[in-house]
Formats: structure tokens, C-alpha cells, sequence
């Protein structure tokens, strides 16, 4: 039962990291690979002030989350300069930078031994120690996220970005904030990043740099190009499959190392198929297509 | 002085690597990332054969090149040019690249294994003794065969009849096609040089620091670097780009801590795209400027 509410636990927080990539990534088309990082930041963000200087989840959350959003705020400005396969190899820089800090900055973070004794998350003298109280806690977080990003999305604004990664040009002609619309989504996504990045830290109680890699950031784009781009249920679906098919693995009988290196190799086959079915762009979705008024 | 000669020999494997990233973006316009596992592969090849058949080093270098060049020629008909028949742009080819990384990078992980594996077979004596500092024998053969293979493929480009096609069609594939250059067996040559040109960097790099599977992926990634910084496109703003970039790392390494040689290529890209956005050669990174 534990070892389920665990899985259970894990899928929301990759729900939660998948759909608000699905926002940079899918909405704008700001593929990003620094998506880890900024799920890193929270977690050590929310981990030194609750360890160092004894902060509530209260407090450290809506800090992880503004922390998160400045720095993105700050490389989204420059990134943003370039388009396409420039803009992936600078995110993937970011990711590159953001991980040598969490892994050589030995003052702050502690390097690669990592953060240990992360207390448990406690609201209002509540202690959600167990783990089914956890779960609902998440469960509560991953609602919120999506309740927020599908009204964003939605919104006039999430119309202005699905316009301007089809045609940026065209999307300025009609007189919007290009620019201030892609930092804005850019900065969003990482915000939202960072809160399962704060529930990770406290519910392992422990982080170390190789949680936040670059192949955690492609795995999180995986799963959003896996769940359709621009749909968050598509990608709250592809995240519980994904998350779930390794352990699968397991108990058919394959070795957990093994396990791990061919949910890999699956997702990665999925990306190359997935890229033969976009070919012609991510903009073919009926049902984006159906919400523009006409 | 030390630090001079580390940074001539990270330069030409920077700019080895760049030159033959460089090829197949050249002609096909899109980040081929997939190129980084031809790196390892390689690597891991030529390890495979010296170490377990006992083949002379000579012959698995051969048999190295051949099996990269395969895989690089597949990679090429049966992923990126069903994607070019359906008009995918450059976009969807790097990520599908990227899928075919992951896929590749696990497989040699199941194979091999995911521990560093030591593949030394020029033994450091003790190096020779140039100018007060020690220069490796396999630093110089890094060195002069980058510079020769670099040479040799500008000179390939400028005057071979299939060198003059790759121009052709890099500058305009469809022009090229009408006077009767078969662009997809241009694209194809292309690959081949590129994958047979990163076999060798990833064995010179190999018999340096040894074998993990993501050895080619950071090395590809200084060589994507250096060609950005060096400005896309141009062949000279490649040595810029990786001399730029072997100096700032070793520096760094130098008179910071070697841990940050990761992170001080990314900020120089960064600072790079503040300063300067278009490289040194000045092409332009946008597709239009608005």
C-alpha cells in the first residue's frame, strides 16, 4: 500500500511538472530542456530556508516559487534572443549551469552529498507525515496547478501564445507583446516547476544534484510531446504512464537498472515516432482549432 | 606554459568535433544531436575490439569508422530523410534526434555498462619536455590530427567534384537538384565524413579521459558551442569559436577549479548572446528580424 501511494505521489509530481512545461512548451513553443533545473531550484530553494533557518512550507513555497520565477525571468530575456534549435541549446545550457551550482557550490548546497534532514511539511501546526496525508496535500497542489493553467490557457492570453508559435510575425503584426508574452510563459512554467520541486525535497526528506539532470529535463519534455503538446490532460496521462511503466518492468522480472535504461529507450522511440506524426506542426489539433471563436 | 599546450589540444578536439557537427548542419540545416552518440560509440567500439578480440589498435580505428559511418548513413534513411519527405522543419529533426539519442545512449548503457571505462593504451611515460612544460605523445597527435583531418576536409570541400556538390547544396538544395546533383546522396556523403570525422575525435578523446556513455553528448555539446559562438556557418569562425572556448575553460580551470568547466562554456555562450548575439562571423541567428 505504501509502495502505491509512493507511485501515486510521483505521478502527481510529474503531472504537475509535465503540464506546466505543456504551457512554455506546447502553448508558445518554447522547447525547453532547463525544465529540471527550475524543478531544482524549488526543491533546494525551499530545502536551505527550511533547514538553515527553520521557514514553514507556508513561507517557503511562495519563495521557491518567486526565486524560480525571477532567475527565469532573468535567462528568458537573454534566451529568448534566439529562436528554435538556438533557444534548445540555450536552455540546455541553463539546465547545464543551473546543475554545476547545485553540484559544486559547496557552501550553499552542499555538492553532491546533497541535503539531508528536510522536515516534514507542516501546515498550521499539522504534520503531513504519513503518506496518504501527503498525497491529498499534492493532489490539492497538482489541482490548483491545473485549475490555473487551464484558465491561462485559456485565457486571451493562451490564444496569444498558441498565435505566435504558429506565426510570430503575423502575431505581432496584430499589434501583441510577443516578446513579453514568451518571457512571460517561459517564467510561469518555471514557477509552477518549482512547487513539485518544494513537495519532492520534503517528502524524500533528502536531495542531491542527480535528481535534476539533463536527461530529468528531457524526460519531462518527453512526456509533454508524448501527451500531445498542447494538452494537459494528454500530458497528465503520458506522466502516470511514463512513471509508471519502469516499475512495471520490474515486476515482470527485468533488473532495475535495466528497468530504468529501457524506460529510456521507450520514451526515446516515442519522441521519434511522435516527431513522424507532428511533422506538420503541432497546430493540426481539432480541438484547439474548435475554442478560437470564429 | 602548461596551461598553453592543455589549451592547443582541447582546442583541436573542440574544433574536430565542431568541423564534423558542422558538416551535417551545413547540409541538412538542422542540430543533428544524435551525432554526439557516433562520439561514443566509437569509443566504445574500438575499446571493444582492442580490449576482448585483441585486434591491433590500428585495425579496430578502421573498424570503428566503418561502424560509426553506418550508423550514422542509417540514422540518416531511416529517420531524417523520411522526416524531410514530409516536410518537417529543421525543429522536429532535432528532436526526433534527440529521441534517437536517448534510444542509442541506453542501448550502449544495457551493453556496456554505465561505469567509466579505461581505455589507455598510449601510456603516459612521462611526456616530452618542450619549453619547461610537458606535452603528452597523445596530445600531439591530438593536435596534428585535428589540424590534418581539419585541413583535409576544407580542401575535400573546395576541390572534390563530391565536396563542391555538399556546397551546392547547402547553399540551395533544390537549385542544386535542378543541374542534376542528387541532393539526397549529398546529404548522405555529408553524413558519412561527419560520423567518420567524430569516430576519430571520439577515440582521441577516449584514450584521453576514458569511456562513459555520456561522454559524447558534453563534447558535442563544446563543439555546438564553439560553432555558435564562432557564428554559424563559417569555417574559420570555428577555430575562433573552439580556441575561444578551450581558453576561457582552461583558464577557468586553472585559476578557479576544473569542476566549472561545464558551466563556464555555457556562460560564455550566454555572455556571447548579450555582446554579440551573431557570433563572430556576424550570420544572422533569426530567421527574420522583426
Amino acid at each position: 500500500m505504501e509502495y502505491i501511494l509512493h507511485i501515486l505521489i510521483m505521478i502527481l509530481l510529474y503531472v504537475m511538472l509535465s503540464q506546466s512545461l505543456t504551457l512554455t512548451a506546447g502553448y508558445s513553443g518554447l522547447i525547453s530542456l532547463a525544465h529540471a533545473g527550475f524543478y531544482g531550484i524549488g526543491a533546494y530553494t525551499s530545502a536551505i530556508l527550511s533547514v538553515n533557518y527553520g521557514l514553514p512550507f507556508l513561507v517557503t513555497l511562495p519563495l521557491a516559487m518567486i526565486i524560480s520565477g525571477v532567475i527565469a525571468i532573468f535567462v528568458s530575456t537573454i534566451a529568448l534572443r534566439t529562436v528554435d534549435d538556438y533557444f534548445i541549446i540555450i536552455t540546455l545550457g541553463i539546465q547545464v549551469v543551473a546543475f554545476s551550482v547545485m553540484n559544486n557550490w559547496m557552501s550553499l548546497t552542499n555538492g553532491p552529498l546533497g541535503i539531508t534532514g528536510i522536515p516534514a511539511i507542516s501546515i498550521f501546526g499539522f504534520a503531513f507525515t504519513s503518506k496518504i496525508a501527503f498525497l491529498l496535500l499534492t493532489l490539492v497542489l497538482t489541482a490548483l496547478t491545473y485549475f490555473i493553467l487551464r484558465n491561462i490557457t485559456q485565457s486571451p492570453f493562451g490564444r496569444i501564445l498558441i498565435a505566435l508559435s504558429e506565426d510570430e510575425i503575423f502575431t505581432k503584426s496584430l499589434g501583441k507583446k510577443v516578446y513579453f508574452a514568451k518571457v512571460a510563459s517561459f517564467t510561469i512554467g518555471a514557477m509552477f516547476a518549482a512547487i513539485p520541486g518544494v513537495l519532492y525535497a520534503h517528502y524524500i526528506s533528502y536531495i542531491d544534484p542527480t535528481s535534476f539532470t539533463v536527461d530529468e529535463s528531457i524526460f519531462i519534455l518527453s512526456i509533454v510531446i508524448i501527451g500531445g503538446m498542447r494538452s494537459l490532460w494528454g500530458a497528465a496521462i503520458a506522466a502516470a504512464v511514463l512513471v509508471i511503466l519502469p516499475e512495471a518492468l520490474r515486476f515482470v522480472g527485468m533488473p532495475s537498472n535495466i528497468a530504468a535504461n529501457m524506460r529510456q529507450i521507450l520514451y526515446g522511440v516515442a519522441l521519434v515516432v511522435m516527431m513522424f506524426k507532428y511533422s506538420n506542426g503541432f497546430g493540426e489539433r481539432k480541438s484547439v482549432k474548435a475554442k478560437v471563436p470564429s | 606554459m602548461q596551461v598553453i599546450i592543455n589549451i592547443l589540444s582541447a582546442t583541436f578536439i573542440y574544433l574536430l568535433v565542431a568541423y564534423s557537427f558542422n558538416i551535417i548542419y551545413y547540409t541538412t540545416g538542422f542540430f543533428n544531436l544524435a551525432h554526439a552518440i557516433i562520439i561514443t560509440l566509437s569509443g566504445y567500439v574500438s575499446y571493444f575490439f582492442t580490449e576482448n578480440i585483441d585486434l591491433p589498435f590500428g585495425v579496430t580505428i578502421v573498424i570503428a569508422v566503418i561502424f560509426s559511418v553506418l550508423v550514422g548513413l542509417l540514422t540518416q534513411l531511416t529517420v531524417y530523410a523520411p522526416l524531410e519527405k514530409r516536410d518537417a522543419n529543421p525543429f522536429f529533426k532535432l528532436i526526433a534526434s534527440l529521441g534517437l539519442y536517448i534510444v542509442l545512449q541506453n542501448t550502449i548503457s544495457v551493453v556496456w555498462g554505465d561505469d567509466t571505462k579505461n581505455f589507455q593504451i598510449l601510456k603516459v611515460k612521462k611526456g616530452n619536455e618542450i619549453f619547461g612544460a610537458y606535452i603528452t605523445n597523445l596530445q600531439i597527435i591530438t593536435i596534428l590530427v585535428s589540424l590534418g583531418l581539419f585541413i583535409g576536409g576544407l580542401m575535400f570541400l573546395k576541390y572534390h567534384r563530391v565536396g563542391r556538390n555538399i556546397r551546392a547544396v547547402a547553399s540551395n538544395a533544390q537549385l542544386a537538384n535542378i543541374i542534376g546533383i542528387d541532393s539526397g546522396k549529398v546529404v548522405l556523403w555529408s553524413f558519412g565524413i561527419g560520423s567518420g570525422l567524430a569516430t576519430i575525435a571520439g577515440i582521441l578523446v577516449s584514450l584521453d579521459i576514458g569511456l562513459t556513455p555520456s561522454m559524447g553528448f558534453n563534447l558535442l555539446l563544446y563543439g555546438v558551442v564553439a560553432m555558435i559562438i564562432g557564428g554559424v556557418g563559417s569555417t574559420w569562425g570555428l577555430i575562433g569559436g573552439s580556441l575561444l572556448l578551450a581558453t576561457a575553460q582552461n583558464l577557468g580551470a586553472y585559476y578557479i577549479d576544473s569542476k566549472w568547466m561545464n558551466a563556464i562554456a555555457y556562460v560564455i555562450l550566454i555572455l556571447f548572446l548579450i555582446w554579440k548575439p551573431l557570433g563572430f562571423s556576424g550570420k544572422r541567428l533569426k530567421k527574420v528580424e522583426i
